[in-house]
């Protein structure tokens, strides 16, 4: 998508996973291309880490068609181009840091020297360290380095940044950023919506088993073109719900946030209702406000069309 | 791309595998320990301070205590291990790197054999000790028999390992050492079990390599060795099947 160069790395049609008579994906039409960063996101449950698992051969899709770099996921060809960080994933306990990365480098032809794994995801300090003796977010820095160490034309990471401090995961990004730049594609399922934000191109919603929106952060944002609204009252939050415009209404700590899409409305209607209001401020939609509105009218039109 | 510059050398990948299995375990001796001093510990007990000093004795508990000691490494040791290893996700990532699947049973059976060799080791020191005089041809034969026994014991631990989680496996792995040792008559000759459990032996790759080592120390007859070594290539067929399905099972 940046460049008019960008290729074809991994292709879902009509692809869809289910256990016994639960979909958890259906009918997952999606390709991946070179070059772009493209975040994953969606509520727990909708089947990100299902989505990730199909394109990487991981899991297999019931029906419908997947490949990767043209050939079926599970070919060793496909993985060699590949580096993946799943989300849960233990280490070999008793090797140290650089043992692990040496280790799983050797698979792959196209190895980086381990020092150079280590420098980029932040690890020359621990190189030695035991794995075992490793903190959460340390933990997540290996099994980062684990899916870089191969030079992969395609980088999948399942949500990498928890347990990260804010330093750690601008480094991170940068990282990613570099490797999407140098035109690795990279999969990125994620709930935090700043690293999306932050790092995608392009930006695919998934809510109960089927992609909702699929287009640039500014798109996905301009879908709801939505604005929020915080204010504080002692009023009940249902009351403000039922306001012109109103289209979402949630407490958040001492404040009520109100999605409109007529905010000048709102704002009159929520003086009349309480004209001791206090606290308030406007602003546009953030990422998060859009992706809360898209998977709540995904279920509504759904429930209506069922009913 | 062509297919040399995307996929490392396999051999490589094999020994740098079966490497860093040796080191890991290597460097929990708090688990490789107990697995590997067991069965020196009993023969120490059995042959040497029960034993009255009888080089027979001593001798015949040598041959079946070998075939003991490859049990320990292969079960705890590799079958609890890769429960561990499947549950906490190392697995499902080396499965999505290009590793050749063969490398991680390879690499397993040769940590198997590592830590085997040196319980041999301490059991062959202790029978000499405890009076047991062989012929060289002889003692060639005895470790033969007794490196043989790695195999579809590191096969079985794998199996079990692949289908079961860390728990559920050490629980199996516990109930298959005991029946491998006493139904297999690896502790005393399976003439003194009732004769219902007698019959179970021969389904045991234990009982085989057992009677195998018996011959090669010269107290059962020879002449009776394809009756033992046919069962046991059966059973070892089996268990790579066991395996290698165990190793399928996990593409989902």
């Amino acid at each position: 998508m940046t460049s008019s160069a960008s290729l074809i790395i991994a292709m879902l049609e009509g692809a869809g996973k289910a256990y016994g008579a639960h979909r958890v994906l259906d009918g997952i039409d999606f390709t991946l291309e070179s070059g772009a960063v493209t975040a994953l996101l969606g509520p727990n449950g909708a089947g990100k880490s299902t989505f990730a698992g199909l394109l990487t051969g991981r899991l297999r899709a019931n029906s419908g068609r997947v490949s990767l770099f043209g050939r079926d996921p599970s070919d060793r060809l496909a993985r060699a181009r590949m580096g993946v960080m799943l989300q849960a994933g233990g280490l070999p306990e008793t090797l140290t840091v650089a043992e692990a990365v040496d280790l799983h480098a050797g698979y792959f032809a196209r190895r980086q020297p381990t020092p150079a794994v280590l420098e980029q995801a932040g690890l020359t300090a621990l190189a030695g360290r035991r794995c075992d003796r490793l903190s959460g977010g340390e933990t997540r820095k290996v099994q980062f380095a684990l899916a870089i160490c191969g030079s992969p034309d395609l980088l999948v990471l399942d949500e990498p940044t928890t347990g990260f401090d804010p330093d750690a995961r601008r480094a991170m990004w940068d990282v990613v950023r570099a490797k999407a730049d140098s035109g690795a594609a990279v999969l990125l399922a994620t709930h935090h919506m700043d690293e999306a934000e932050a790092l995608a191109d392009r930006i695919v919603v998934i809510a109960d088993g089927r992609i909702i929106a699929d287009g640039p952060p500014a798109a996905i944002k301009a879908e709801v073109a939505a604005t929020a609204i915080r204010l504080r009252t002692r009023l009940a939050g249902e009351l403000f719900h039922a306001l012109p415009g109103v289209v979402r209404a949630d407490t958040v700590g001492a404040d009520l946030s109100l999605l409109t899409i007529a905010p000048r409305l709102t704002l009159e209607a929520a003086f009349a209702l309480d004209p001791a209001l206090a606290h308030f401020e406007v602003a546009g939609a953030s990422l998060e406000d859009a992706l809360a509105n898209l998977v709540n009218t995904n279920r509504t039109t759904a429930l209506k069309e069922a009913a | 791309m062509m297919t040399a510059t995307l996929i490392a050398p396999a051999p490589a990948v094999y020994a740098r595998e079966s490497w860093a299995e040796i080191v890991k375990s290597a460097r929990m001796p708090q688990f490789i320990i107990p697995t590997i001093a067991l069965p020196p510990a009993f023969y120490a007990l059995f042959a040497l301070a029960m034993g009255q000093g009888s080089a027979e004795a001593a001798t015949r508990t040598l041959a079946t205590f070998g075939v003991f000691a490859v049990m320990g490494p292969a079960l705890f040791g590799f079958g609890a291990n890769i429960a561990a290893e499947r549950e906490s996700g190392q697995l499902e990532l080396k499965r999505l790197s290009p590793m050749p699947a063969g490398a991680q049973i390879a690499a397993k059976v040769a940590a198997t054999a590592v830590f085997s060799m040196v319980a041999f080791a301490l059991l062959y020191a202790l029978g000499i000790v405890a009076g047991v005089r062989l012929a060289a041809s002889q003692w060639v034969m005895l470790v033969g028999v007794h490196t043989l026994a790695i195999l579809p014991f590191a096969l079985i631990g794998l199996g079990i390992g692949y289908r079961l989680g860390q728990k559920g496996a050490i629980a199996v792995v516990n109930i298959v050492f005991l029946a491998m040792a006493v139904l297999g008559g690896l502790w005393m000759p399976i003439a003194v079990l009732p004769e219902a459990m007698q019959a179970i032996a021969w389904a045991l790759p234990s009982y085989h390599l057992g009677e195998m080592a018996l011959m090669a120390v010269g107290q059962r007859e020879a002449a009776n060795l394809w009756l033992h070594a046919g069962p046991l290539a059966l059973i070892t067929l089996a268990a790579a099947l066991f395996a290698w399905s165990g190793e399928r099972r996990q593409a989902r």
